[in-house]
Order: structure tokens, then C-alpha cells, then sequence
């Protein structure tokens, strides 16, 4: 008798074709994610202090070779948000492939950045990080409960650089023309999605949202606040791409923008062309999708684009 | 029920940038008190509120970012303005602490969670009167009041 399949099984389905190594894609989904943090430079280079710090309270920590200043930590179960070293705004914690928007976007200081979907505030954080706090930030997001999160990590961190401001995305002021956007959008979060005990689904995403609808909103304003020129970073973690292709595709036809290369620095797939039948700008081959499976962290995808006209 | 939700303020404004006099007065005291070099703050702008002055870093885009935003917060809290005095904020000690050279106070594990647990201890140093800043291990911690046979706690 066939094996019943379990709702994780069930609900992962549709994506067996494009999920490279599919099988070891579910067996991964029983394990718990890998902890990681990022140091945080603006306060610490020498991350001794941490490790030794974590260490005495149980922690092992090791660096993680592929992406500077973060870290592994184990055991996973436990949170890292009761240490001195996270009331000290040394640490944040964070998942590796999180880092990976804020690779894509490349940002410098002295640019003007917009990170339209921020809070809490992992890749704002990094952002100041890379620039040595010296790239100017405006920080959104829609909630300003959230923004309250991202004002304490700001602050808990050290940040100078950024002003937080509380509106819907889709309807953020025209009228500044930005270097850099960066929309880290709503998904459904099935790039962080695990197996229960039961083979139910856990970190499952509740509600009835349409969030393509959203995300595309999001991608279209997120262009029209850039400088001719200017840089756009599409992200999610969601394997869906009805929030991922569809969207930026959205976006090639609605505005002059170009899909661009770039170099991740973990292992990843080019963007789907096509899905259920529906074609797909075939540039969005220079998107790319990461899969937890092969990561070791949340599955993301990430496009990036520049406006030109 | 539908959940009730904080809405912005409508009247959140950007806060104002010091003058050139008022700078050189927040330098004078940051290096004063705590040996902070001015040069430290180069890259930065001291914007002020009604009771607290906030580091940002310079840009020549400031003026077109308050036109067209209503910003929550624009920068680092950095001081506080209490009663006449200036007190650094724990954020901005945690941050630049560590390179200051003037009224740093080093406290055992011990006496630290002491004052963290008690606000105000019994307390005696060669210290000038005033805000100082707490190290511990080589961490930077925040900041407390040192009078007179006493520390009072300013951390959070």
C-alpha cells in the first residue's frame, strides 16, 4: 500500500519540478533551521569577544566561510535574545540567506537607500553595516507596531544612518529619487516552511491575503521612486512563483526595467521562465532562487533590476 | 473584533539640525566630559527635538527628505537634555563608548548587576561628578550618575 502523503507533502507538490533534488527537499523539511547571527561591525571587528562570550554560556559559534561576519550557532533551539551579547547590540540574529538581498543590492556609502518593506530591520541593519553607517536609509513599513521592532534594533545595534517612516508601501510619497530600493516583500514564507512530528506543516502563513497583488504593487512603486539608473532588489522567501517570477515579469511589462546578473554567494538556480503553462520574461533566468534544502537556511529568491528610462 | 492599530502621528515632523553654535557646544561637552574626539562625529549632524538631540549622517538630500516624508525617527537618540545637563544615551554609549577616554568607570560583574538590580548603590571613586560611562569585561554597558558616595543606574 502507497504510503499516505502528509500534509507538508501535500501542500510542497506542485513544486516538485522546479525544486532541484526534491526528495531530499522534504526529508530536509523535518529538520529544524540552522541559528546564525551577524556580528555587528559598527560596534565589534574582532568577533573573539563573541564567540568566547556565547561559548561560556554554552553556545558553540563557528564563522561561516561563504558570507563575512556571520556566524552558526548551535544548539539551534535556543534564542540568542537573552545574552548580553544581543542586549550589548553586538549580535543579530538572523538567517544566512537573509544576507543575500542586501549582496544583491551592493550598496555604498554616501548612496540614498530606500527599504521599503523593512521591519524589523535585519537587512536595514545590514545595509548600515556594509556602508560603515554612512549610506542615508529611509526605513518603511506599513505597521507602525513593527516599526517600534525596527526602531529598537536600530537603536540596540547603534544605527545613525537611518529614518524610519510608517507608510503603505504601494503608496509611498513620490518626489525623492532614490540610488537604491530594496522591497523585501510580504510572501507566503513557504522558504521557511518545516515538518512537524505529524507531518503537518509548521511557520505556516495564516489568512487570505492576496499577496501577488500586494507584491506587485509594492515592485511598481519601488521603480518609480528610483533615479534613472537606479537599482532595484526584488526578494521574498517563498518558493511561489506567483509571488516571485509573476511579480517581477509584472513589472518588465508594466516599466522600462532590465533584469541584471548577479553573484551570490550561495548555491543557487536561475529564475523559472515558466510556470503552469504562463511564460515569463526569459531574463528572469538571471534571477535567482535558493532552496533551504541546499542553503542550509530559509529559502529566498532574489531579482535584480535597474531602471532605464 | 478587528484588531486596533497604532496610527502615525500626523504631525510627526523632521527634527531640526543644530546650529553651528550649538554643535560646537555638543562637541565641546562630548570631548569635555568623556575625551570623545569632535572628529569622531564628522561624518554626522546633531539634529535636535524638544528634549533630545539625535545623530544622522550628514547628506545633501536631508532638506528634500523632510519636504516630501514624515519621518518616526530620524537617526540615533543620542543625548538627552535633563535639567540643564546633558545625559548620553545607553545606545549611543554602547555604540562610541569604547572610544572614549574620560570618565569611563570599570565595575566588576558583580557590582554591575548590583546596580542594575538596585538602581542606586553605595559608591566611591576617583571620578569628577557627573554623567560616566560603565565598561565592564571591556563591554560597554551605558551609562549612570557618579555623586558623592553614590552611583545611580541609567541603564534600561
Amino acid at each position: 500500500m502507497a504510503e499516505t502523503s502528509s500534509l507538508a507533502e501535500t501542500y510542497f507538490e506542485r513544486y516538485r519540478e522546479i525544486i532541484p533534488s526534491y526528495e531530499e527537499f522534504l526529508r530536509a523539511l523535518s529538520q529544524p533551521l540552522p541559528l546564525y547571527f551577524r556580528l555587528n561591525t559598527l560596534k565589534l571587528r574582532d568577533p573573539e569577544r563573541v564567540i568566547k562570550g556565547l561559548g561560556r554560556q554554552g553556545f558553540q559559534v563557528r564563522p561561516v566561510e561563504t558570507i563575512p561576519w556571520f556566524f552558526q550557532v548551535e544548539p539551534r533551539e535556543v534564542s540568542l535574545g537573552n545574552t548580553d551579547e544581543y542586549y550589548l547590540g553586538l549580535i543579530y540574529p538572523m538567517t544566512l540567506s537573509s544576507a543575500l538581498p542586501v549582496y544583491a543590492l551592493d550598496p555604498q556609502p554616501g548612496e540614498l537607500i530606500l527599504d521599503l518593506c523593512a521591519a524589523p530591520g535585519s537587512k536595514t541593519t545590514q545595509i548600515a553595516q556594509w556602508t560603515e553607517d554612512q549610506a542615508v536609509i529611509v526605513a518603511n513599513d506599513k505597521r507602525l507596531d513593527r516599526i517600534t521592532a525596527l526602531v529598537a534594533n536600530l537603536r540596540r545595534l547603534g544605527v545613525a544612518c537611518v529614518a524610519t517612516t510608517v507608510y503603505r508601501g504601494e503608496q509611498f510619497p513620490l518626489g525623492i529619487n532614490f540610488d537604491k530600493v530594496l522591497v523585501d516583500a510580504p510572501c507566503s514564507g513557504e522558504g521557511r516552511y518545516r515538518k512537524g512530528y505529524e507531518g503537518e506543516l509548521l511557520f505556516q502563513k495564516e489568512g487570505h491575503t492576496n499577496l501577488p497583488a500586494i507584491q506587485k504593487g509594492l515592485i511598481v512603486r519601488a521603480y518609480d521612486l528610483l533615479k534613472p539608473g537606479g537599482i532595484l532588489v526584488y526578494s521574498t522567501c517563498t518558493v511561489n512563483p506567483e509571488e516571485n517570477e509573476a511579480v517581477v515579469d509584472y513589472l518588465l511589462r508594466k516599466r522600462q526595467a532590465e533584469v541584471l546578473a548577479w553573484d551570490p554567494p550561495l548555491p543557487s538556480h536561475a529564475g523559472l521562465t515558466e510556470w503552469e503553462g504562463r511564460p515569463f520574461h526569459p531574463d528572469l533566468t538571471k534571477a535567482r532562487r535558493f532552496y533551504a534544502h541546499e542553503i542550509q537556511a530559509v529559502g529566498f529568491f532574489v531579482a535584480k533590476l535597474r531602471r532605464t528610462a | 473584533m478587528k484588531k486596533e492599530r497604532k496610527k502615525m502621528d500626523p504631525r510627526a515632523t523632521w527634527p531640526r539640525p543644530v546650529t553651528e553654535e550649538e554643535r560646537a557646544q555638543i562637541l565641546q561637552y562630548l570631548e569635555e566630559r568623556f575625551g570623545f574626539s569632535p572628529a569622531l562625529f564628522e561624518p554626522y549632524e546633531f539634529l535636535s527635538t524638544a528634549k533630545n538631540y539625535w545623530l544622522f549622517a550628514h547628506t545633501p538630500h536631508r532638506e528634500a527628505l523632510a519636504r516630501v516624508l514624515r519621518v518616526q525617527t530620524a537617526g540615533l537618540l543620542f543625548l538627552r537634555k535633563v535639567s540643564g545637563y546633558l545625559k548620553p544615551t545607553t545606545a549611543a554609549l554602547q555604540r562610541f563608548g569604547r572610544l572614549a577616554t574620560r570618565n569611563v568607570l570599570d565595575l566588576d560583574r558583580f557590582t554591575l548587576d548590583r546596580l542594575r538590580l538596585e538602581k542606586k548603590i553605595p559608591f566611591t571613586a576617583e571620578l569628577e561628578t557627573g554623567y560616566v560611562i560603565l565598561r565592564c569585561e571591556g563591554d560597554i554597558w551605558g551609562c549612570a550618575l557618579y555623586l558623592p558616595g553614590k552611583l545611580i543606574s541609567y541603564l534600561p
